[in-house]
């Protein structure tokens, strides 16, 4: 008997069309596949540097005393905590715990287990050390209250409470596991952490005891792919159910976005952030053009601001004016009539004014890798050469940018800024403060006594409506001081299938929450 | 014996030399990894701190000697970026590499051979330029295109293959051996096996497209070169039926430089495997070395270019017992 070719061609098809399709016991109308651009560093609380992966599935499977409540993310809830008081002067915080919460491997959650999983990340967490060692002291006051007293105030602590760093940990777990606690992590959270493959997968299955009730999905499958356009196959495929867009330089262009919104099989979820990008000065320059304030300004005034999110973006970014974006609660509208306006008419005369001829200075301007970044940097460029201004774009790896960027060897660089945590004290901290210039990912501003304890006051005072005036005016300060052209914040962008309802995305950090999500 | 003792031995200057030359290089290049590790806000003092708990302050020189040292006992140091220890990351790792390299090279072979073989005794007829053009694009094509190509055709349009990874989403058992293909099996798992066969396809066919060409251009000339001697004018004038000629008796001489290239184009192909890994979600060595570099994570970056280097070396090894095994006169100068 002789097998035509027409016969062949589904039999060699078929084993794969079968396997494509096969389910191996698991119900894929109640597994989730979520993909990512890269394998988590670690699932551990103690040890998580705010690494945006890690960060996402620690928040499935752990829970915090409080977390910030969607869609406006603008006020905590609790979670582990039923209730909880501040104390007037702003240094100590007592949560009551709920009730009858359990952790995975059965132990009940109290108060010794909150102090233990606080007290552990602050002596293994280099990363959140500033912030865990204003802890002075943790005291177990009953089984199920906790007070935590700092050494001085700090508003935003209740926001690093809401953090993954913050999670709490089952002791009995810790002591029985050891090392292997990061590889087997144990919380309370709506999903149990069943396995991990390197590079390949992490499996979390669904608590059914989770005291907020089960979640809808009973297995939760995040898929490592590091590569844009093939999540974008997968997705279109339904290989995936979402994208998740954690990694900022690796995320899907603006051009595919809008391939994607044409697709009818696809939603895309959109979130404003509160992660800024600028073009920064380096502000602790005291020679060179840079340091003169009216070349500063006419660098910012020579962007086109709406033009960039028009053309590069094509509107999947917002303006930012300032040190804040427009949806932090310590904005000040008042920057949006301050912030520099596209007007290359006055950055010309301002150059002038600063003796600079055109086409007589030339900067390099550093940035990171990627399209996205490079087509920023073009952008920029074209801008700063109708000015006179010639601009020689460097990409460079992250880690060499930030290399450069700690040595203060540079003029203007494109960078920006994910804050960690929720509090306007987390861009403008670490973005201003003298002390912190020679750090990674500053303004790099040089000392300046008057404006550093504005910043501190900020930092540490309680009241929300002094502080709130205090980052009013801190605002209006930066932005005085020209310390670089603020010029967009991306949204947030989670591309899903069309059938996927119920995800809660929180804007700082951007972190996706599974547990009241279902497919349709 | 002497021979295979003594090609070990010239391999451990080699090794030695990419060991010294990876550390020094990954040390020049800019970026500081406890930068890189501590992340925003981090005060100079926490990054001396860290610099100095992972050892980065010591001369170079100490470094290096601890670091050899350490290699000694099998100890290839831990990952900075996640603290694990580098030698467990990579074999849990090179499984998947060894899985789709050795498949890759089963298929080019199976491709490139026969190729080369009909191309040759079709010299310069209609098929042979055909053949020979679709070899050419099998050289210069980029991975990344043809990579993209094949997923759009074979997985988006047609929808037979997957698009990426290893297994489906759904298949989550832990593995047996890290061969997806052979766990499956050793679970008695038809379905998970044919998944894993699947989803081998497209990666593979990249791998392959370029060493199948590569060999099949070389099998072609040899070919050319053998059929005109004195010894395949004999075996015909002695009766023997073509194919006998060309399969037994050619084919076996025109081996010889293939088998070379074959062995020298495997080890390059691991580089081109970083790439194939990357767009297919394969999780295998090259994908870890191409993201330790990224995080600077300078002993990842030692320990599996080391293991590159291994592989490299023994891949040569392999391919002159090979040669002796094919070639009498080269067993003969062996000994």
């Amino acid at each position: 008997m002789s097998i035509t070719r027409r016969q062949l061609a589904p039999a060699v098809a078929l084993p794969f069309i079968a396997a494509k399709a096969f389910a191996q016991g698991t119900n894929p109308a109640r597994t989730l596949v979520v993909a990512v651009p890269s394998d988590a560093v670690g699932l551990e609380p103690g040890t998580n540097r705010a690494e945006p992966i890690g960060s996402e599935i620690i928040l499935n499977v752990f829970d915090t005393l409080v977390a910030w409540t969607p869609p406006e993310f603008s006020a905590l809830e609790g979670r582990l905590a039923k209730s909880w008081t501040i104390s007037s002067d702003g240094r100590s915080f007592e949560f009551e715990l709920r009730d009858g919460v359990m952790f995975h491997d059965g132990t009940a959650l109290d108060a010794a287990a909150v102090k233990f999983s606080l007290e552990r990340t602050r002596a293994m967490n280099p990363f959140a050390q500033a912030s865990f060692n204003l802890i002075n002291e943790i005291a177990v006051v009953s089984p199920r209250v906790v007070r935590i007293v700092l050494k001085e105030p700090y508003p935003a602590f209740m926001s690093i409470l809401a953090q993954p760093q913050s999670a709490i940990v089952s002791p009995a777990a810790v002591a029985r596991l050891g090392d292997q606690f990061a590889a087997n992590p144990v919380g309370t959270g709506p999903f149990i952490f069943r396995s991990r493959q390197a590079d390949t997968n992490i499996v979390l299955e669904a608590n059914a005891q989770y005291f907020r009730g089960a979640p809808k999905l009973d297995r939760l499958v995040y898929r490592i792919i590091p590569n844009a356009s093939t999540r974008r196959l997968e997705l279109e495929n339904g290989g995936v159910d979402i994208i998740q867009q954690a990694g900022q330089l690796a995320a899907i262009p603006a051009e595919t976005i809008q391939a994607l919104r044409n697709n009818r099989n696809i939603s895309i979820i959109e979130v404003p952030s509160q992660i800024i990008r600028q073009l920064e000065f380096n502000n602790n320059k005291t020679t060179g053009p840079i340091a003169d304030i009216r070349v500063r300004r006419a660098i910012m005034h020579a962007i086109d601001y709406d033009g960039l999110l028009q053309g590069v973006f094509g509107n999947t970014a917002d303006r930012v004016y300032g040190p804040l974006t427009s949806n932090s609660w310590a904005f000040n509208p008042k920057i949006r009539d301050l912030a520099p306006k596209y007007d290359p008419a006055l950055a010309r005369r301002l150059l002038a004014e600063a003796g600079i001829r055109p086409g007589s200075l030339t900067l390099p301007l550093y940035t990171f890798q990627g399209a996205l970044w490079g087509a920023v940097a073009t952008f920029v460029q074209a801008n700063l050469a109708d000015v006179g201004i010639n601009v020689t774009i460097q990409q460079t790896e992250f880690p060499a940018l930030r290399a450069l960027h700690t040595s203060g060897n540079f003029d203007v660089a494109l960078d920006g800024r994910q804050p960690w945590y929720n509090d306007p004290d987390a861009h403008i901290t670490i973005g201003y403060l003298s002390s912190l210039a020679d750090t990674a990912m500053t303004f790099r501003f040089p000392k300046d006594d008057a404006l550093d304890a504005q910043i501190l006051k900020a930092q540490q005072t309680v009241s929300m409506e002094e502080r709130k005036a205090l980052y009013f005016k801190l605002q209006e300060d930066i932005l005085a001081r020209a310390p670089g052209a603020f010029l967009f914040s991306p949204k947030l962008i989670v591309f899903a299938r069309a059938n996927i309802r119920g995800l809660v995305i929180n804007s700082a950090p951007p972190l996706n929450e599974y547990w009241g999500v279902s497919k349709q | 014996m002497v021979f295979v003792a003594g090609r070990i031995a010239a391999a451990i200057p080699v090794l030695a030399l990419v060991l010294i030359i990876v550390f020094l290089l990954v040390r020049a290049i800019p970026g500081d990894p406890a930068v890189v590790l501590l992340g925003p806000g981090a005060t100079r003092e926490q990054i001396a701190a860290l610099r100095d708990q992972l050892r980065l302050d010591l001369p170079a020189p100490q470094q290096f000697l601890e670091y050899v040292a350490a290699l000694a006992r099998g100890d290839f140091g831990l990952s900075l970026k996640n603290g694990e220890p580098v030698l467990r990351e990579i074999l849990l790792r090179l499984p998947a590499t060894i899985e789709l390299t050795l498949m890759a090279m089963f298929v080019a072979v199976l491709v490139g051979v026969p190729l080369g073989v009909i191309c040759a005794t079709r010299a310069n007829g209609p098929l042979d330029h055909l053949l020979r053009l679709v070899s050419l694009v099998g050289v210069s094509i980029p991975a990344f295109l043809l990579a993209l190509l094949l997923q759009l055709i074979f997985a988006s349009y047609l929808g037979w293959l997957p698009v990426s990874g290893r297994t489906s989403a759904l298949v989550t058992e832990a593995p047996i051996t890290g061969f997806a293909v052979l766990d499956a099996m050793l679970r008695g798992d038809g379905a998970a096996a044919r998944s894993a066969l699947a989803h081998l396809v497209l990666p593979c066919a990249v791998l392959a497209a370029f060493l199948a060409a590569t060999l099949g251009r070389y099998v072609r000339n040899s070919m050319l070169e053998i059929l005109g001697e004195d010894f395949v004018r004999t075996a015909r004038a002695k009766g023997m039926t073509r194919p006998r000629v060309i399969y037994v008796h050619a084919l076996r001489n025109a081996l010889l430089p293939a088998v070379t290239i074959l062995g020298l184009k495997s080890a390059e192909m691991l580089g081109g495997a970083i790439l194939t890994e990357t767009i297919f979600a394969w999780p295998g060595i090259g994908r870890y070395m191409f993201e330790a570099i990224r995080n600077r994570d300078f002993p990842v970056i030692q320990g599996t270019t080391l293991v590159f280097a291994l592989i490299y070396v023994m891949t040569s090894l392999a391919v002159d017992f090979i040669h002796g095994a094919l070639d009498p006169r080269v067993r003969r100068k062996m000994l």
